[in-house]
């Protein structure tokens, strides 16, 4: 009708019309993804999980009100298509029959499956008695008696007729059940079953540790051996933990190891930390999550195994409750209490953070946790998680299903509905419990789905794929519904209809795989598939369930991309033998019948670059207890952690390297001797433990020819600004090689971040330049760097008025390095720091200009913590590395995205109040949560009476505009770290590999690790101290990039370079000598580590 | 039992006696009553934002404090010699250029919530009760149209002037002070479970007291040491709260609960929690003075007299019980119980958030009972119905002393205190209660 219309504008809108129709017969043959949600009365599919809140029902009395229900999806007949199950926690359970073309039919009536009127939990389709049929598992739970709660296996007798035998079968457990996972732990060819299970009661007590050794009935989880269709309770003896701290919500196996045995991932909600159970292949398991994960999702719920970035390696993904939009964080962020946190630590309950942990798989058993740089760490209150191929395109993109029905995480709730009683009690009335579970907020929330674009980032589609909907959803599964190649979902949600998406992609190719084994595990659950094209290489593993209370079809779907042949499926079955197809035509169901066709593995064993020994001085850095946000609460990092740094020369010139290993409050920085290939303390020197050493240079600089050193104090501790211990000092060697502190030095007192020395006057000796990080206690305000000129003899004057910009606050200095930029003969200085751009300083003999803008196009302000040069590119210059603070935390600098750090003493009390501003999702706000801003700002209190009112406070509600003009502001607009390619007359930026970004960079070393004569990079970090909230930074595992020489690096993996360790690298420092190139990292309060390079 | 029915009809019929007066002689209004329905509009405030025990006393102290102010300044006459006179206040310029008011009784109670509004986060609630009291007072004909203004100035003066000193007496320092860390080691203080809530107030002993010069002056004496040898004075103590806490008959449990005042006790339930929120021990204390001024028939200076007197009592109290607290830095006995002899017991009380030694139930509650045993005499009677809207019933009491010597020892009952930090505490208040009451006459 609108295009028929005898109008101007009707033509006109035919115009466009036409335009967009020739648009999008253009996109059409390009690929598309949308999903399209079908309405349920089209489909039949009348089923809907409602809840009915009462008295005797409802959140107060069973915490596990709100979990929802599941999902099974699975060809009940082997008609050709996928059947559906859907569990209702307090409605009836409903299974419905595919017709095709979108049509189900309800068959609960007939076939019985409706359930009974316990709690139902989540639901698993299995061939459990191996007549190549899919069984149901249904789980039980609630407050109710034991007696009604016994699990039901549901055996398909074909033709959607069912018969309930999980007594016979022993498998009638009356445990809190939330799931069970069937799958041949034993490998003897049929199906065992892993019963997932929960406690109804929580246990707050962190040192309640007896709880742990003692089996609770209902709570722990359970391991069922299949002996011949009856199954036995084996859990005690083949180690699964089964305490009342159990609180299991998902559990997949998965081939961890790579071992050929399945191993078990459990997830745990509250406290107790998920276990990682690694299949021992003799009827045992053993939990090693702390081996294998550094931290992990606090509250964990649903989870999924796969392989998100095609290297061949499977990666683990554990969901949380963090939110993604600033006020919902500020509803349920509370005070960081380090002391419960230490005790969790302390009590063996590993570190654990409230936000989805994507754990990455670098092989040998080393994990990087990377969500939160893959964009996938926030998602709200997450039931299931599911990797699967959205667009085919070869990639497995995400789907995240979420909702609460009720804010009871909400502060304000905790904090002032308390008040709820108290107002009752002086009415003198009954307070009424229900009451107070109705009046609680209920947000409804949209589910996510995320695109893999590859390079280990995901972005959100939730909007542009058609999931905006808002609701409460639970368990979730994909499945190809209408026989058309792609996946499409199917949701279960509470108080509404479940929802079915259909896939509307268009454009890729596809294959699917529907293996049958010739074994009672008829399905060939366990079996791992790779999937190789002109393209890429995919892995998948065939288990069913995934995500949260829910299974998928045990048919895989498998996107091609543009390829439409395959090179080769490899399927290795659960009892290792493999069997290859070559060849083979996209877009079909293919069947696969195992065969006892083996095909030798392949595998090449990779020699690792770097071989560690143990050929490093004895010092091990001290244990530092030191907490620096009780100092200023509002810091984001701790200052105090910076060491050991180190430093080497040569100090009695017998040829032999000395090694300064700086020391921190409390221990004294040491110098070791190499000779002889071992290493041995060096008597000429000694230091006293009052200071935290922040850099060192060996240089002469009394001009004997012998060198003398350069101590910068660092540190933050209890340091007060006068503090002797901040004072820099200048060691003098007595041209024996002792070294003997000179008096003369200048007095100054700042927490020194970096120093160089150069020869700035061009008088032939070495001056100073001395960076200054800090003040300490009154963090960020600037302090003056220092110029030191040397007469020659060692005697340093100040005259940074003189020479240095801005009298010489400069910023946040970390790092600097001396580079001659305008080859005039003259040493410059480019340096780096926090909230500080990269700046270059030219020297022009007479004092140093800042030309920042000549050497780089843009402004590079980040939060950096290294910097360093070398030839990268064999250019002849020297080029820089920057080593930022990364993209794998909740600060973002994305797209124009910045930080701002504000500092003034705005409550006027005596102490700096350093806030920190950053995006949450697309607007800046705070970052301190309303408990820290008030507890740090007596005036916050009466302005911030409650959360609500703080959730959407930005800057400009917490500060006049005078303020916050009066305050010093510092700038980030980048987390990256960079390549800098001197290009001669400027810098050139690139970014390091992405996995490079994954955790702050405070050491970088240029050296040729691969021994093709071309510079490679190895780069250490990670940040253990950090808040709470923002919790460790820890993916870095000392990375090696290898250079190609022309400024382009390739990452190594921990196997193929040899290094993977844990900690915060501080300082690397090759040592050569008769035996090669030793290198040596300084880790943060851990022993030193030697590496040998080939 | 019966005999607190007795009172307590009794009481209810002096109460309607009195409400009636106010309606029909507003020349004599029931004066303790209102002003302590007036004060608990503090209290609420304070329920909703969690005021700590100390921070509770502060306030109660500095608002009391404006209301004695007000009548002070306008020449009313007291039974005793000036309060202020004796505090650091006395050298603090309080000068008020003094107008003749009709009610200088309305104006204190203005002025008092006046100071609540200004001192408490969520002061801002009170803007309204001061709107009701004015109508109130202007129904009741306590006060007219014509001079309402000046009286409103005055008040709001006198507790713009009582903000000043509040402001100087190192509150606002405090959020620049190192946080508290647990000490390494045994036997020293670490939080509690459930919550484990940080330490409260580490730094109290910061804040300026009224009437202690030397804090020094009123440390107690030395805690059994840390010792968990059999025999030990510390291990007997242990063994003491564990058994008697096991074996609690009605009346031990009634006497724990009746003096709990744990202003937060976190419940949980899966991921919810619910603060659970009643009054502070000062709250309780401030209660009972309304409770003993409205059975004396008080007027209205004596009142305020009275109240101010028990506030900056609590507040001294509670700046030196925290300052032994955080000195000694003790264990507290759920910790060491969990640790050493039992991990499944729990004490019956919640674990309040702060170190152990001394008990700071029994310092204040013996102080305030020294001051108003001083003023209204020994064996004076009376009927505890500071908490009845929490259920929990009417107590009668013998005397002032009797009820800190029983809310000190519920500390025990209720498995949060070992015995010595009850006894130490009762002498410690007794020390700075009588030191106080000295001062003043």
């Amino acid at each position: 009708m609108y295009f028929l219309q005898k109008s101007k504008t009707g033509l006109l809108l035919l115009g466009t019309y036409l335009l967009l129709f020739q648009g999008t017969q253009l996109l059409a043959q390009a690929p598309s993804t949308h999903f399209e949600k079908v309405s349920n009365k089209k489909l039949g599919v009348t089923f809907k999980n409602q809840l009915k809140e009462d008295e005797q029902n409802n959140i107060l009395r069973y915490e596990y009100f709100y979990n929802g229900g599941g999902v099974a999806v699975g060809d009940l007949n082997n008609d050709g298509w996928e059947d559906l199950f859907f569990t209702g926690n307090m409605s009836s359970n409903k299974v419905f029959r595919n017709l095709g073309n979108w049509k189900f039919e309800d068959l609960t009536k007939t076939t019985g499956l409706g359930g009974k009127s316990t709690w139902t939990t989540g639901v698993s389709m299995a061939d459990v008695n191996g007549d190549g049929l899919l069984d149901i598992y249904v789980c039980y739970s609630g407050k109710g008696p034991a007696s009604e709660r016994g699990n039901e296996l549901w055996i398909n007798q074909g033709n959607f007729q069912f018969k309930e035998e999980a007594k016979s079968y022993g498998l009638a457990d009356n445990s809190n059940s939330t799931q069970a996972l069937f799958f041949d732990f034993d490998k003897d060819g049929d199906l065992d079953m892993y019963l997932l299970n929960h406690n109804i009661e929580v246990i707050n007590e962190l040192e309640f540790s007896e709880v742990k050794d003692i089996r609770h009935p209902f709570a722990g989880d359970k391991l069922y051996r299949n002996n011949n269709g009856s199954f036995t309770d084996i859990s005690e003896q083949a180690g699964i933990k089964g305490s009342a701290l159990g609180f299991g919500l998902a559990v997949i196996s998965s081939d961890i190891n790579e071992d050929g045995w399945p191993d078990i991932l459990v997830t745990n909600d509250y406290i107790e930390p998920d276990y990682l159970y690694i299949n021992n292949g003799d009827g045992t398991f053993s939990d090693q999550i702390t081996d294998y994960f550094q931290h992990i999702s606090h509250f964990s719920m649903g989870a999924d195994i796969s392989d998100i970035n095609n290297d061949g390696k499977l990666d683990i993904y554990t969901l949380d409750m963090l939110p993604e939009d600033n006020e919902r964080q500020k509803l349920l962020y509370g005070p960081e209490n380090y002391e419960q946190y230490n005790l969790m630590i302390q009590e063996g309950f590993h570190h654990q953070n409230m936000r989805n942990m994507l754990q990455l798989n670098q092989g040998e058993g080393n994990f990087s946790e990377i969500a939160q740089m893959a964009n996938i760490s926030n998602s709200d209150w997450s039931w299931s998680a599911l990797f699967f191929d959205a667009t085919n395109d070869g990639n497995k993109d995400l789907f995240i299903s979420n909702g609460y029905f009720r804010d009871y995480t909400n502060r304000d709730f905790l904090k002032y509905k308390g008040d709820y009683y108290f107002k009752q009690a002086i009415a003198n009335e009954k307070a009424d419990t229900l009451h107070l579970v109705t009046t609680m907020t209920s947000t409804p929330i949209h589910n996510y789905i995320f695109e893999n674009k590859g390079n280990l980032e995901f972005s959100d589609r939730t909007i542009d794929w058609g999931f905006e909907e808002k609701g409460f959803s639970s368990g979730a599964a994909y499945a190809d519904l209408d026989n058309d190649g792609d996946l499409d979902l199917v949701v279960n949600n509470i108080n509404e209809f479940a929802s079915i998406y259909e896939n509307k992609s268009k454009g890729n190719n596809w294959i699917q795989l529907r293996l049958q084994s010739n074994d009672k595990n008829t399905f060939g659950i366990g079996s791992k598939i790779e999937v190789k094209t002109k393209e890429n290489s995919q892995i998948f593993e065939l288990q069913t369930v995934r995500g949260f209370q829910s299974s998928v079809s045990p048919r895989l779907n498998i996107g091609l991309g543009k390829n439409d042949v395959i090179d080769i499926i490899k399927i290795i079955w659960p009892d290792g033998t493999n069997q290859v197809l070559e060849n083979i035509a996209a877009n079909q169901v293919l069947e696969i019948s195992k065969e006892n066709q083996t095909v030798a593995n392949s595998r090449t064993e990779i020699v690792p670059i770097l071989t560690e020994n143990s050929n490093f001085p004895n010092f091990t850095p001290a244990i530092e207890n030191v907490n620096d946000f009780k100092r200023q609460p509002l810091m984001l990092t701790m200052p105090s952690h910076i060491g050991p740094i180190m430093a080497k020369g040569d100090l009695n010139a017998d040829g032999n390297p000395e090694l300064f290993i700086g020391g921190s409050k409390g221990q004294s920085g040491k110098i070791f001797s190499f000779e002889n290939s071992s290493w041995k303390p060096y008597t000429g020197f000694k230091s006293t433990p009052e200071f935290t050493d922040a850099v060192a240079i060996f240089e002469d600089f009394n001009g004997d020819g012998k060198q003398d050193l350069f101590a910068g104090s660092g540190g933050y501790h209890d340091y007060i600004g006068s503090d002797e211990a901040l004072q820099d000092r200048l060691y003098l060697n007595d041209g024996t090689g002792t070294l003997t502190r000179s008096t003369t030095f200048p007095d100054y007192k700042f927490s020194t971040g970096t120093a160089q020395a150069i020869d700035v006057n061009g008088d032939g000796d070495l001056d100073l330049f001395v960076g200054a990080k800090l003040i300490p206690g009154k963090y960020p305000i600037i302090s003056e760097s220092k110029l030191l000129v040397n007469d020659g003899k060692g005697n340093f004057v100040d005259q940074t008025i003189k020479y240095l910009p801005k009298e010489g606050k400069i910023g946040l200095i970390t790092s600097s390095v001396a580079i001659d930029l305008n080859k005039d003969g003259l040493m410059d200085l480019v340096l780096a720091g926090e909230f500080l751009p990269i700046t270059a300083l030219i020297n022009n003999g007479e004092s140093f200009e800042n030309q920042t803008s000549t050497y780089f196009d843009q402004e590079f302000s980040g939060w950096w913590g290294s910097l360093a040069k070398a030839d990268m590119d064999g250019d002849g210059d020297e080029d820089l590395i920057a080593g930022n603070f990364g993209m794998n935390s909740q600060f973002e600098t994305n797209e124009g995205k910045t930080l701002r750090l504000y500092a003034s003493d705005f409550d006027q009390n005596g102490s700096i109040d350093p806030i920190l501003e950053c995006f949450v999702a697309d607007k800046m706000y705070p970052f301190p949560s309303r408990d820290e801003l008030l507890d740090q700002m007596a005036s916050m209190r009466s302005r911030f009476t409650d959360y609500a009112s703080y959730s959407k406070a930005t800057m400009e509600d917490l500060f006049t505009k005078e303020e916050l003009e009066n305050s010093q502001v510092l700038e980030a607009n980048t987390l990256k770290s960079f390549y800098l390619e001197n290009t001669g007359n400027g810098f050139k930026e690139k970014e390091l590999p992405r996995i490079a970004q994954s955790f702050p960079i405070y050491s970088i070393l240029p050296i040729d690790v691969t021994g093709d004569g071309i510079l490679d990079l190895i780069l250490g970090g990670n940040q253990t101290y950090t808040r709470i909230r923002i919790g460790l930074i820890d993916a870095g595992l000392g990375l090696v990039l290898e250079g190609d020489g022309k400024g382009n690096f390739t990452p190594l993996t921990p196997a193929q370079s040899g290094l993977a360790i844990k900690g915060d690298i501080k300082s690397m420092i090759p040592i050569e000598s008769e035996s090669g190139t030793q290198i040596l990292f300084g880790i943060n309060q851990k022993p030193l580590r030697s590496f040998q390079l080939k | 039992m019966k005999i607190s029915n007795k009172y307590f009809w009794l009481f209810l019929l002096i109460s309607l006696i009195w409400i009636g007066k106010v309606n029909a002689n507003p020349k004599n209004p029931n004066w303790p009553k209102l002003y302590t329905e007036e004060l608990f509009h503090i209290t609420e405030v304070m329920v909703t934002d969690v005021a700590s025990p100390p921070v509770a006393a502060r306030i109660y102290a500095y608002s009391n404090l404006a209301s004695y102010l007000v009548i002070k300044e306008t020449n009313q006459s007291f039974d005793h010699e000036d309060l202020l006179s004796e505090t650091y206040l006395s050298d603090q310029n309080l000068e008020i250029p003094n107008p003749t008011l009709t009610s200088p009784e309305f104006a204190a109670i203005y002025a008092m919530l006046k100071v609540g509004e200004a001192i408490m986060p969520s002061g801002y609630l009170l803007k309204e009760k001061q709107e009701e009291w004015v109508e109130a007072a202007l129904r009741a004909k306590i006060i007219n149209k014509k001079s309402l203004q000046a009286h409103i100035d005055f008040a709001t003066l006198v507790a713009k002037k009582v903000m000043e000193v509040a402001k100087k007496d190192g509150y606002l320092q405090l959020s620049t002070l190192t946080r508290y860390t647990p000490q390494k080691g045994e036997g020293f203080w670490y939080p509690t479970p459930p919550a484990y809530i940080a330490a409260v107030e580490p730094e109290w002993k910061t804040i300026k007291p009224f009437f202690i010069e030397n804090l020094e002056a009123y440390k107690p004496a030395p805690m059994a040491p840390f010792d968990m040898t059999e025999g030990s004075s510390f291990h007997k103590q242990l063994m003491e709260v564990y058994t008697t806490t096991n074996e609690l008959n009605d009346e031990r449990k009634l006497i724990a609960n009746f003096w709990d005042c744990n202003p937060f006790k976190v419940e949980f339930s899966g991921h919810m929690a619910i603060g659970v929120k009643k009054i502070s021990p000062g709250g309780h204390w401030m209660g009972i003075t309304g409770i003993a001024a409205q059975k004396a028939n008080l007027s209205f200076a004596e009142t305020s007299y009275i109240h101010a007197l028990v506030g900056m009592t609590l507040h001294d109290a509670f700046i030196s019980c925290w300052k032994a607290k955080y000195d000694t830095d003790r264990i507290r006995p759920e910790t060491v119980i969990n640790q050493k002899v039992d991990q499944r017991w729990r004490p019956l009380l919640q674990t309040p958030p702060f170190p152990e030694y001394t008990s700071g139930h029994s310092v204040i509650s013996r102080a305030s009972a020294v001051v108003l045993t001083g003023y209204f005499g020994d064996n004076f009677e009376f009927i505890d119905s500071s908490e009845t809207y929490f259920g929990l019933p009417k107590r009668p009491f013998k005397s002032f002393l009797l009820a800190s010597e029983e809310a000190a020892i519920s500390r025990l009952y209720g498995g949060i205190h070992f015995r010595d930090a009850i006894e130490e505490g009762v002498k410690q208040g007794e020390k700075i209660g009588d030191m106080i009451w000295n001062k003043i006459q």
